[in-house]
């Protein structure tokens, strides 16, 4: 068994909101191997990007967060902001959600990813400018050299997505974060960029952790799916126990989650199965498991005490006193 | 942007057209626009300069030459100076010399022209003085506040600034003046000339220039501390960079002072207007040979060539400022100069 | 919000989950957020209290207390220090008592500023909606108008007027007014134009609201708070700018007292007895300060952009 890229450990993150704590990551665990594809999928608030922005190192200061992540066996929790400069950018990287909004408006976006590279390796101007066409072939841009002094509103949007991967891609990391990389674009680029990000990913022997809420995106493209819902993880499986044939989603809410994707099979003018309700606030959750109030099988027991997550099958862990039986729905 | 004090209160002609600069439009037939917007706002001024002087009882005959002199001298007067025709008569002469590059005679009996070109370079230079290092100040202060929102140099500046807004620049001035002309000696309590060496300049020229420049400094440390700290804390290109892991003041400078200079450069143009009244005062309390003085002197002697040309200017300046923030912002920002999507 | 500790009922329950560990003890206080309200409210209520009892020194204290007179003083008691018997705040080169001067003087700023300010408003506020509600050549030329005014040297005119027709006290006003007209029909009209797309506005408009109703009911009520904060910091700017004609002599003829004026006289013994400067300008610096503090306040409360 190769040794984890990235081992996290109880991650917990929690801030105050008008005077109120938010637990916005409650007890997180997983491990990354190298090369491997994780899918962390949830709804808004469920603490999905959080914990991601944790790890790197992005929460506004004054953000508690405690636990333990460790990078190839360094702890990244605890580190002061300076030294997890060190590996922010190099070592793990981020792809985030609207290209539009996350490059600069006013630097050509070659000099943006030549940014990057000068920032973790003392090289020349030209040396950087260099490395920095290269990436955008990489990243398959045509016309690399004009690109290179083009300025982000000059390019489309999935090119300027192509864009920030080059630049998330700069310094070879060996961990890369997706936070709804594509969930901006039209699904003709969500489709190229998803397949540009497997091909990087195999051709850098890079992991790849696809945050998102597309269980679709996780079906088809991630080794490894985590579901997370209020701040926690309600069920971790390999992609295939969960989707494949003969697999099975065991949390209710997982199953809740697959059952509202619109399908062609579906009978003709039946409701959608939509899950009713919000997520929780997370200033005020409900004691129990936080799925309880929205769940259609919720028993006493599940609003009384919080399940935990426990591996109940090889390599398939989940968190619910009620979950489904194997094979199918109910 | 919390805080737009002076930008709000001097819309200023250029406000309107930023709406339409997001569509696009070409900087050059922008400018030419401007120009043309500017030509209206020019004549409005003069025209109603005009017209006030010439709405009010016009003794300037009877002052020239006395008390006692009779009406019919007065009256003789009157008719060689032209001042017995209709207002419109003489707005229209003197806007033909205008075009023609001249701006009349005095009353005192100089060229206006003469007049603004010994005294224009003076302003000039104070007014320059004033901007540049109040922009430089801001800028850093600016820098250092957003560094850390709510730190102590933040603070600070907040209550400077507040200072530097509510101060009327003649009380400050003698604020001024007392501590560093009486009581250090530093400075002269007058500049009654500035001298032909630097040292001299700059003796001079201090004590006014910080006068019109506090209040300067104050709005433009306001409003770029705010705009940075707004991107800091909004904006996902700020969290990219952070993302890349670029150091916290490289992010603050490179991505974020850079932006907020577009807003800066307003600031500057729109402001430009605001500092006629503060320099004619400033120069009247420090006896600085340049216009605003002769402004004065001019309204008070009744002498509407001087008074009009001097005004002339001043408006001048103050569209040219305005005209100038739109070039620039046009020139720098690249979503103006190089249009929409090229691909 | 504790869960509560683990229960295993049945030896089934036990295998197949047990109740999560304990939560995160709470860290982070709520007394950051307590200080920021209470941060707010100082803003705004400390600024707001300053000018009531400025207000109130300068009208209400004369009519309680009878002041010596701010006008004539008496050459034997001239230049007492402060903290002299019977006169608070001492005494000028000529003996006129200077805490009445600024009583008086402070009764003039205000009046003629918040006077100035007013009709700023009322002809400014006009303008702009007018310009921002109608659009089109409507906005064109009334935009022109205020741009002229913007670019006009207010100091000039209000130099001119008082030159030619001699200072007063109204002249003064009307002078100041057209400085602030300008600035409020901006605000005025850029608030308007962004109102007339909201949603709110087209439904009034369907329901077959006539223009002026539309104006006055729905777009009126929406910019006050703009027009509010901006008039506020308006009135400290008027009362800096008539300061400054007092102190030229074009303003408030003397002998009647003024801030301005004391300034200007102070400046003859500048070297020798700074305060008779540095009282008006600390009593002008503090009021300025406070009408600028509570306009941000309030902007701050009201959310005005």
């Amino acid at each position: 068994m190769s040794e984890a890229l990235l081992d996290v450990e109880d991650l917990r993150v929690a801030f105050a909101v008008g005077g109120r704590e938010v637990r916005a990551v409650d007890g997180v665990s997983f491990t990354v191997s190298p090369g491997d594809t994780l899918a962390i999928i949830g709804e808004s608030g469920s603490g999905k990007t959080v914990s991601c922005r944790a790890l790197m190192g992005l929460l506004p200061t004054g953000t508690h967060i405690s636990g333990s992540a460790r990078l190839r066996g360094s702890e990244l929790i605890g580190l002061s902001d300076s030294e997890l400069r060190r590996y922010r950018g190099s070592d793990m990287a981020m792809v985030f959600q609207d290209p539009a909004r996350s490059l600069n408006p006013t630097i050509r976006v070659g000099e943006q990813i030549a940014e990057a590279i000068r920032t973790h390796h003392k090289v020349s101007k030209r040396e950087a400018n260099t490395q920095a066409v290269e990436l955008l072939r990489l990243v398959r841009i045509p016309a690399a050299e004009r690109r290179f002094h083009e300025y982000p509103h000059q390019l489309s949007g999935g090119m300027r997505q192509r864009v920030m991967i080059a630049i998330a891609l700069a310094c070879r990391p060996k961990l890369l974060f997706a936070d709804e990389a594509t969930t901006a674009l039209d699904v003709t680029t969500q489709a190229q960029i998803m397949e540009l990000l497997l091909e990087l990913q195999q051709e850098l022997d890079m992991a790849l952790i696809m945050i998102s809420h597309d269980l679709g995106l996780a079906a088809s493209y991630a080794d490894e799916v985590i579901v997370m819902y209020a701040g926690k993880i309600v069920e971790q499986a390999p992609a295939a126990q969960l989707f494949g044939v003969g697999g099975a989603v065991r949390m209710r809410y997982t199953r809740a989650l697959l059952d509202a994707i619109p399908h062609l099979e579906r009978p003709a003018h039946t409701q959608l199965p939509i899950v009713s309700g919000r997520p929780p606030d997370p200033t005020a959750l409900p004691p129990g498991c936080s799925f309880a109030p929205r769940c259609r099988y919720a028993e006493d027991d599940c609003r009384d005490k919080m399940p935990a997550l426990a591996e109940h099958a090889p390599g398939h862990r989940w968190a619910c006193w009620h979950p489904c039986e194997e094979g199918g729905a109910a | 942007m919390a805080l737009v004090q002076q930008i709000q209160l001097q819309g200023g002609p250029g406000a309107r057209d930023r709406a339409r600069r997001a569509a696009g439009s070409p900087a050059l037939r922008m400018v030419g626009r401007r120009l043309l917007a500017a030509i209206p706002v020019l004549f409005g001024v003069t025209l109603l300069t005009y017209a006030v002087f010439s709405a009010l009882p016009n003794d300037t005959a009877q002052a020239v030459l006395g008390l006692r002199a009779s009406p019919a001298q007065v009256a003789a007067l009157n008719h060689t100076l032209g001042l017995d025709q209709p207002f419109w008569v003489r707005y229209g002469r003197w806007l033909g010399g205008v075009l023609h590059g001249n701006l009349g005679t005095s009353l005192e009996g100089q060229s206006v022209n003469s007049e603004l070109a010994t005294h224009l370079p003076v302003t000039l230079e104070l007014l320059a003085y004033a901007l540049v290092v109040s922009l430089l100040l801001a800028i850093i202060v600016a820098a250092l506040a957003a560094r850390r929102p709510n730190g102590i140099i933040d603070r600070l500046s907040l209550v400077v600034s507040m200072l530097g807004l509510s101060a009327a620049p003649y009380a400050f001035a003698f604020l001024l003046i007392i501590v560093f002309a009486v009581k250090l000696g530093w400075f002269p309590v007058v500049s009654g000339s500035l001298g032909s060496s630097p040292a001299s300049w700059f003796k001079a020229l201090t004590l006014p220039a910080a006068s019109i420049g506090f209040p300067l400094f104050a709005v433009y440390t306001r409003i770029l501390r705010a705009d940075m700290v707004e991107q800091m804390q909004r904006e996902d290109y700020i969290v990219t960079a952070k993302a890349k892991g670029v150091a916290p003041w490289r992010v603050l400078i490179k991505h974020a002072l850079r932006n907020s200079m577009f807003t800066l450069i307003t600031v500057v143009g729109l402001n430009l207007g605001t500092l006629v009244g503060a320099v004619a005062i400033i120069e009247t309390v420090f006896s600085v040979p340049g216009i605003g003085n002769d402004l004065l002197t001019g309204i008070s002697n009744h002498d509407v060539p001087l008074v009009e040309g001097i005004v002339l200017v001043f408006a001048l300046i103050t569209v040219l400022g305005n005209l100038l923030a739109d070039l620039l912002y046009a020139v720098l920002d690249p979503r103006i100069r190089y249009g929409s999507s090229t691909s | 919000m504790a869960a509560p500790l683990p229960e295993p009922t049945t030896a089934l329950a036990s295998t197949l989950a047990t109740a999560a560990p304990p939560p995160l003890p709470s860290l982070i206080t709520s007394r950051r957020l307590r200080s920021q309200r209470l941060g707010r409210a100082l803003r705004l209520w400390i600024p707001a209290g300053f000018l009531i009892l400025m207000l109130a020194l300068c009208f209400l204290w004369p009519l309680v207390y009878q002041l010596p007179s701010p006008t004539n003083g008496n050459i034997i008691q001239a230049s007492e220090p402060p903290f002299s018997p019977g006169h608070w705040l001492g005494t000028d080169q000529v003996g006129v008592d200077i805490f009445s001067q600024i009583v008086y003087g402070g009764q003039e700023a205000f009046e003629v500023s918040v006077a100035a300010t007013l009709i700023g408003i009322a002809i400014g506020a006009t303008i702009g909606v007018v310009a921002g509600y109608f659009g089109g050549w409507v906005d064109a030329v009334l935009s022109r108008i205020l741009d002229i005014l913007l670019a006009f040297p207010a100091l000039v005119l209000a130099l001119a007027i008082s030159e030619g027709l001699g200072p007063s006290k109204l002249h003064l006003i009307w002078a100041l007014s057209f400085f602030s007209i300008p600035f409020v029909g901006r605000i005025a009209r850029g608030s308007t134009i962004v109102l007339r797309s909201a949603p709110f506005m087209t439904a009034a408009r369907l329901a077959g609201t006539r223009g002026w109703r539309i104006i006055v009911r729905h777009v009126l009520p929406s910019i006050i708070p703009a027009i509010v904060t901006v008039s506020l910091l308006g009135v400290g700017i008027v009362i800096i700018v008539e300061g400054a004609l007092d102190f030229l002599g074009y303003g408030i003829p003397p002998p009647n007292p003024s801030w301005g004026s004391m300034i200007a006289q102070g400046q003859t013994v500048l070297t020798a007895q700074p305060e008779y400067v540095l009282i008006p300008s600390l009593f002008l610096l503090v009021t300025v300060v406070a009408l600028n503090m509570l306009g941000d306040a309030l902007r701050e409360r009201w959310g005005v952009q």
